[in-house]
């Protein structure tokens, strides 16, 4: 197509290798074009969702890994389970590797210069108990201070002095109580603690960090309080079961579905068919009938709460025509089905405009020669919805359905806005509770996988149901 | 009588006239029908918002007034608006949904419309399993997203942040975004393109001087489909945001413990975008479901 590139060119590029690279720009183009949205969506959402089913369904604290000796290089010397009572049998410090960690149980060291009676001076380590802090600066760091009297201990009253703070440092010098000391430099060891498994079946031993052993107030038995190593737990799901929120948010979620998808079906396919009917202005009916669909749930939750509260719309209206004296409480913890009834009614308000768009869409790509036909051949006006259109919409009302199933379960904020999410609650609702009141992300992540499961289940099923319906009628 | 019975008459004979007469007047009273049917839907539509509206825009006193007068009777002031407006929090937060939204709306159309455009245009092994993974993330519950970006978010330090919302606000948007695009370009005819390049141009400037441009409105409507959708959303912002409130998030925590009057002109700021804007944008939709549903 292009002839002057070769001809300017000394050594023109052989044909066949040309079109080689052409065919393989033309077939990597798609896909450079494609992957930034893949890119994105697997960050954003492949990852959190792969997370999310993990957060229900793993305790990443489930095991504690202990180890031979107090250091984190040690082998493994066996592992218990979070939860396990354990004797400990001894203690010891080590340098802080995580200073950002909590629960920690913390030492302190000096590294000090003592003057000795004979004038020289030694340098060592020595724990914080062993040195009285006598001089500090603004800042509160130690300076200088003396060494304590060993208390208890007549015959041998000096400190040991170690080459690196801890108890495991080797001894170097002993030093005198009440000797001067500089302090040179702080050093903060967390404590490790021997632990022997003290509960049948679990009798392993080894070192772990003060942060996963709680020791109890007797020094020598304690109890392992979180682990290292995740494991697989139906903990989470069980509590989710056990939730005394579940059994209501789960029926009343299911309740909202049976109520609303029919309805607003009808609904959608009578606006569908004005629509269809190419009225004058069905521009503008088109724009009003859509205004539902961008707007927010949370917008047409206070919209109908403005309706139904009771000082309301509707109770005006009712008052202006006579039929009540006072206003009517619908939406109270009293009147737990009028919350329902108010909710079913902002939901098909708000979502039926999508059924709708998918529904016209659909009726859009149905021959006008068909449903002429139809006409011809003496069909009235509802034979030819029945027996014409609905056939040709069924994908159009398969895809609408699993869509609006989907986002049916997961129905929130209109359910807080009408009822406060305490006396009416649902599926999403309960997560968000678990979220941020109770703050159990492993609980919410459970929920948030059930409603995945009832999604996908409800998919499969339409796709099911449905399909199979248009090959038999076929 | 039949077709051909119907046929073999004459056109101008009584019977022929008589159906035909017949037909016209089924058709006019069942146009009349369609007529109230579709005034109908419009009240069911536009009543609940003119009276929110009307509510957000009238003294506190008639929103707390009981029984109120019907509908239009309804004495129009801006104090409840100002009331909602000098409230803690409420400005920082139209300020937030709108840097949030404004976020979404530039990510998701710089990442959507080259995928939207591979789609409408090339066929690649691979496209339909695009066109559907891009479905099957509109089709997944968003709770189920949140939970694990929150903990994943806090765990990277930009939990909080109007960052990460609009973030997960583009996740949620880029389906939409890049079915509405890809169903832009295809409208495009490619005759156009071919044209182009017949005429000298290269691939990349008969995209940018002929396609580009007859693209643009539909583009356009695609970025404010998802500036609405990421100005409205609820649950992710609930979840992701604590200082930083966007408008839904601070009304959804502030909803037992406010007044009607906050509720009102509240929900009046969260659906005025919507109202404006699906005016410009509704016909992508539909172009959009048409592809979807092919």
């Amino acid at each position: 197509m292009n002839s002057s590139t070769p001809a300017s060119t000394n050594e023109p590029i052989p044909q066949a290798q040309k079109s080689t690279l052409r065919i393989f720009q033309r077939a990597a183009t798609p896909y450079l074009l494609v992957a930034p949205v893949l890119i994105f969506l697997a960050f954003f959402f492949a990852y959190p969702m792969f997370e999310g089913l993990r957060l229900a369904i793993w305790d990443d604290e489930a095991v504690l890994a202990l180890r031979e000796g107090p250091s984190l290089s040690a082998s493994e010397s066996g592992r218990l389970p979070q939860g396990v009572t354990v004797e400990v049998l001894n203690r010891q410090g080590n340098l802080l590797t995580d200073a950002t960690a909590t629960d920690l149980l913390t030492e302190t060291w000096f590294r000090v210069a003592v003057a000795q009676p004979d004038k020289s001076t030694v340098e060592g380590w020595a724990p914080e108990s062993r040195i009285r802090v006598r001089e500090e600066n603004a800042d509160g760091t130690p300076l200088a201070g003396t060494v304590r009297p060993k208390l208890g201990e007549p015959d041998d009253p000096r400190t040991t002095l170690r080459d690196d703070p801890g108890e495991g440092g080797a001894e170097i010098s002993f030093v005198e109580p009440r000797a001067q000391a500089a302090i040179l430099e702080v050093a903060i060891l967390e404590v490790w603690f021997n632990v022997r498994g003290a509960d049948p079946g679990e009798s392993a031993q080894g070192w772990a960090p003060s942060r996963f052993v709680q020791v109890f107030g007797d020094g020598v038995t304690g109890r392992i309080d979180r682990g290292t190593a995740g494991e697989f737990t139906t903990e989470f799901i069980k509590k989710m079961f056990n939730d005394h929120f579940f059994d209501p948010a789960w029926r009343t979620t299911l309740l909202l579905l049976v109520l609303i998808i029919p309805a607003q079906f009808v609904l959608a396919l009578l606006m569908a068919l004005v629509i269809h009917a190419r009225l004058k202005f069905n521009s503008w009916f088109l724009y009003v009938f859509t205004i539902p669909m961008g707007m927010s749930d949370l917008a047409v939750g206070t919209l109908f709460f403005s309706i139904f509260t009771g000082n309301g719309l509707l109770n005006s209206i009712l008052e202006g025509l006579g039929i009540i004296d006072s206003p009517h409480v619908f939406l109270s913890s009293q009147t737990r089905n009028w919350i329902i009834v108010a909710i079913v009614v902002a939901e098909i308000w708000r979502s039926t405009s999508i059924v709708m768009v998918i529904l016209v869409s659909g009726l859009q790509a149905i021959p006008d020669e068909n449903l002429e036909a139809a006409e011809l051949f003496g069909a009235s006006y509802w034979q030819r919805v029945r027996h014409v259109m609905l056939p040709l919409l069924k994908p159009s009302v398969q895809v609408a359905l699993i869509l609006r199933t989907i986002l049916a379960l997961q129905v929130f904020a209109v359910v807080i806005a009408l009822g406060g999410g305490d006396t009416v609650t649902v599926l999403t609702n309960e997560t968000f509770r678990q979220y941020s009141d109770f703050r159990n992300n492993n609980v919410a992540a459970a929920y948030a996988l059930f409603v995945m499961v009832l999604s996908l289940a409800s998919a499969f099923l339409y796709l099911r149901t449905v399909r199979t319906d248009t090959e038999i009628e076929r | 009588m039949t077709e051909s019975e119907v046929n073999s008459l004459p056109l101008d004979s009584p019977e022929v006239r008589r159906l035909h007469r017949n037909m016209k007047r089924r058709a006019n009273r069942g146009r009349i029908w369609t007529y109230v049917g579709a005034a109908l839907i419009v009240g069911w539509i536009l009543v609940p918002l003119f009276f929110l509206t009307s509510m957000a825009f009238t003294t506190r006193e008639t929103v707390r007034s009981y029984p109120k007068n019907v509908l239009p009777f309804i004495p129009f002031s801006t104090d409840t608006v100002r009331f909602f407006l000098d409230q803690p929090g409420v400005l920082e937060g139209l300020w937030n949904s709108l840097v949030v939204a404004v976020i979404t709306l530039v990510l998701s159309t710089i990442l959507a419309a080259p995928a939207g455009y591979a789609i409408a245009r090339y066929i690649f092994w691979g496209r339909d399993l695009v066109r559907l993974g891009v479905l099957a993330v509109r089709a997944f519950p968003i709770v189920v997203l949140s939970i694990p970006l929150a903990v994943f978010f806090l765990r990277t330090g930009i939990f909080d942040s109007l960052y990460s919302l609009a973030f997960m606000h583009t996740a949620l948007t880029l389906p939409t975004s890049v079915l509405i695009i890809a169903s832009v370009f295809a409208s495009v005819p490619h005759e156009l393109e071919e044209a182009g390049q017949v005429f000298g141009a290269s691939a990349l400037q008969s995209f940018w001087h002929i396609v580009l441009p007859l693209a643009l409105p539909g583009i356009a409507a695609s970025s404010i489909f998802a500036f609405v959708l990421s100005w409205n959303e609820v649950f992710a912002a609930g979840v992701l945001t604590l200082e930083n409130r966007t408008l839904p998030a601070l009304l959804l925590v502030q909803l037992q413990q406010s007044s009607d009057a906050y509720q009102f002109a509240g929900g009046f700021f969260l659906m005025a975008p919507s109202i404006v804007f699906m005016f410009f944008i509704r016909n992508y939709l539909f172009n959009m479901w048409s592809q979807v549903t092919k």
